[in-house]
């Protein structure tokens, strides 16, 4: 088969995904970051938008800082993914190497991963009796400290607290599970080798099993990054981005502007600053691993 | 066999013919149970077929906005928020009813919310009262308490609650999406601004940072940062909880009496000197993608006429809003209610009337208030940035 012939043959099948990703994914897009642009009677405004909701309080409140929460939805965000990142990769991680080889192991690492199977919005209702003030699990818990129980989701101090480390129970399966397949990649020779040149466990790990690890922990952050990113399921059901906003991030503010206020172009750049946060932290990302294979 | 072919083919097309019209509407459970009787009665009288769906306005909310800019609707009949039926009235997504309803037949006002530049978009259904608060005679007799006639007396009543030691708090705190804080604060409103407040609150009249709304709220943040109100339980919880006698009083719609096991145990009080109440009607409208629209405004006229009214308060929590239905249909407690608002203003719910984002903004700074009642200003400022303004 000559290369043109080839060429043409590979157009033919590729051309239904591109008609579907040019249909649902590329005009969806496009057309989201053209209406961000204009008013809602059509007028070309230029950044005029982005300046209206990048300077709303809903999205940054520095005031914030001096008298607590709300600190605004993209403040809130980036705490999400300083709190929640970090804790998923370091329990996934921690998790996968304990169980590793553990006899009853792998029902403990269903266990965690049936947060992951759960539907969100059931995750929210869980989170929710979780730091109820009379059926929660976590107020039991502190208890036994002698802290005082209270419903921990309808404080502005501790609302997103509560959601970020309920959200960290939903998710660690999914580190816990990519990091023991990666585990089981990693040769047995390099564990007998470095016992051979006398390292000890510490060493071991870290020379060996996290340097080996690095493109499953480049998955897991842009995956995990991507999901701390488009948060709404969790925070909708439990919190509803409440009290006054305490708990509110982008995803839910741009819901809150498409279909409570009825404003799809403030709607539009809030999806457009996600899209680009997204794209500024997962491409560098995704290059470090494309440098290693190199 | 051609006989047996026959009778299938038009078995298969008379089935095919039958319209079942689709309602839409926000309840469940027990008050599901009390709204299906209803539409069992126009299936009888009409021998038309009609289904019932669940969806709250909120999910609505984001669904019929997409649907009616594809010229779809999920429903024939649906119940929504009044704002949202006169905004996509207006933008002719909805038939008008002018030929089938006769507003001089409802209470004065009931139908201004879904009437816009003189055409009737919607109806009104029957609605509910939200009266004050409510408590079990039983626990009132049995502690010795009396129906506070004053402001004083009723703080003095809320201190005597807090010191029982069996009492989480005085009164329950509803949580949710917001509107059982929103009821009582309303209220609170229309007593200490009056009647008229409600009104220039939603014509964006007045601000909320006046004298006159300030002087409610405030009143309502001393009982607050006092420990008078529970922390925000989720609604249908508190409900279960304050019948428990965890709580003392409960702020509620009258729609509470078709939730409690023994309503005859229910009394109710307003704020003293409450000289309005709000009186939420819930509506109905025909979307005009309908594939029935003359079934369905057949429909929407029966139900929210005489008919299907008395077939609705018959069933109990629910106050017509059609003229004319003997106070005989009622069962006793909803006649109580009645009482109630004799002699007082029928207030439309504030932020149902506004909607948008102020109703947002309004549930959630009331949650936020509720918690920390020291932010008063905060929340005032932030819910006069959403509010209509003239």
């Amino acid at each position: 088969m000559s290369r043109k012939r080839g060429s043409k043959y590979a157009a033919f099948f590729l051309l239904p995904a591109l008609i579907m990703l040019a249909v649902f994914v590329i005009y969806p897009v496009g057309r989201t970051a053209y209406i961000s642009f204009f008013d809602e009677n059509g007028t070309f405004v230029g950044l005029k938008n982005y300046s209206k909701v990048l300077t709303s309080r809903e999205i940054i409140d520095l005031s914030g800082f001096s008298r607590g929460f709300p600190l605004g939805a993209l403040v809130h965000n980036i705490i999400w993914v300083a709190i929640h990142l970090p804790l998923t990769i370091i329990l996934g991680l921690s998790l996968a190497v304990l169980l590793k080889g553990v006899k009853g192991g792998s029902i403990i690492k269903s266990i965690v991963f049936l947060g992951m199977v759960m539907p969100m919005i059931i995750g929210g209702v869980m989170i929710n009796f979780m730091f109820d003030r009379n059926l929660g699990v976590v107020n039991a818990f502190l208890g036994l400290f002698g802290f005082q129980a209270k419903s921990w989701t309808v404080y502005p101090d501790s609302a997103l607290l509560s959601l970020i480390f309920g959200s960290v129970w939903l998710w660690t399966g999914f580190s816990v599970i990519l990091y023991s397949a990666g585990l089981e990649t990693i040769p047995k020779d390099y564990y007998e080798a470095a016992k051979l040149d006398g390292a000890g466990p510490w060493k071991t790990f870290t020379k060996i099993t996290i340097p080996l690890l690095k493109p499953i922990t480049v998955v897991v952050a842009t995956m995990t990054l991507l999901w701390e990113l488009k948060i709404f399921d969790i925070v909708y059901v439990t919190t509803a981005g409440g009290p006054g906003g305490a708990s509110n991030v982008m995803a839910l503010q741009m819901y809150i502007y498409a279909f409570r206020a009825l404003d799809f172009n403030r709607a539009a750049v809030v999806a457009v600053i996600l899209t680009l946060f997204t794209l500024l932290v997962s491409i560098p990302l995704v290059r470090s691993v494309r440098d290693d294979e190199r | 066999m051609i006989k047996k072919l026959t009778f299938l083919v038009l078995l298969v097309a008379a089935m095919g013919l039958a319209t079942t019209l689709t309602v839409i509407g926000p309840w469940a459970g027990t008050e599901m149970d009390k709204f299906v009787p209803v539409l069992n009665e126009f299936t009888r009288q009409t021998g038309i077929d009609v289904e019932y769906k669940i969806y709250r306005a909120e999910d609505l909310m984001n669904v019929l906005p997409a649907q009616f800019l594809s010229k779809r609707a999920p429903g024939d009949v649906i119940f929504m928020w009044a704002n949202f039926i006169r905004e996509y009235g207006k933008k002719g997504h909805i038939i008008p009813l002018s030929d089938v309803i006769d507003s001089e037949e409802y209470l004065p006002g009931a139908l201004d919310a879904v009437t816009a530049d003189g055409e009737l978009y919607g109806s009104a259904y029957t609605g509910k009262v939200k009266p004050g608060f409510w408590y079990r005679k039983s626990f009132f007799s049995e502690h010795g308490l009396k129906v506070p006639t004053s402001w004083d007396e009723f703080v003095a009543l809320l201190e005597k609650l807090k010191n029982m030691p069996n009492l989480n708090a005085p009164i329950a705190s509803g949580n949710g999406v917001g509107w059982p804080l929103s009821d009582v604060t309303e209220h609170f409103l229309a007593t200490f601004g009056g009647p008229e407040l409600t009104y220039d609150l939603i014509e964006g009249n007045i601000l909320w940072d006046s004298h006159i709304v300030r002087n409610g709220l405030e009143k309502l943040a001393s009982l607050i940062s006092k420990g008078y109100f529970g922390e925000p339980t989720e609604w249908t919880m508190a409900l279960q909880q304050w019948w428990a006698g965890d709580y003392a009083l409960y702020f509620m719609g009258s729609w509470i009496t078709g939730m409690v096991d023994d309503p005859n145990d229910l009394g109710v009080f307003a704020l003293p000197g409450a000289k309005g109440v709000v009186f939420g009607a819930d509506y109905a409208f025909v979307p005009k993608y309908t594939k029935y629209p003359d079934e369905a405004k057949r429909l929407i006229a029966w139900l929210c006429g005489r008919e299907g009214q008395t077939v609705q308060v018959s069933q109990g929590g629910h106050v017509a809003t059609v003229k004319g239905i003997d106070l005989a249909n009622y069962p006793p407690v909803d006649r109580e209610v009645a009482k109630i608002i004799q002699g007082v203003t029928a207030l439309p719910d504030l932020d149902d009337t506004i909607g948008g984002e102020f109703q947002t903004t309004f549930w959630d700074q009331l949650k936020l208030l509720w918690v920390s009642p020291d932010r008063l200003d905060d929340v005032i400022n932030v819910i006069q940035e959403k509010a209509p303004r003239r």
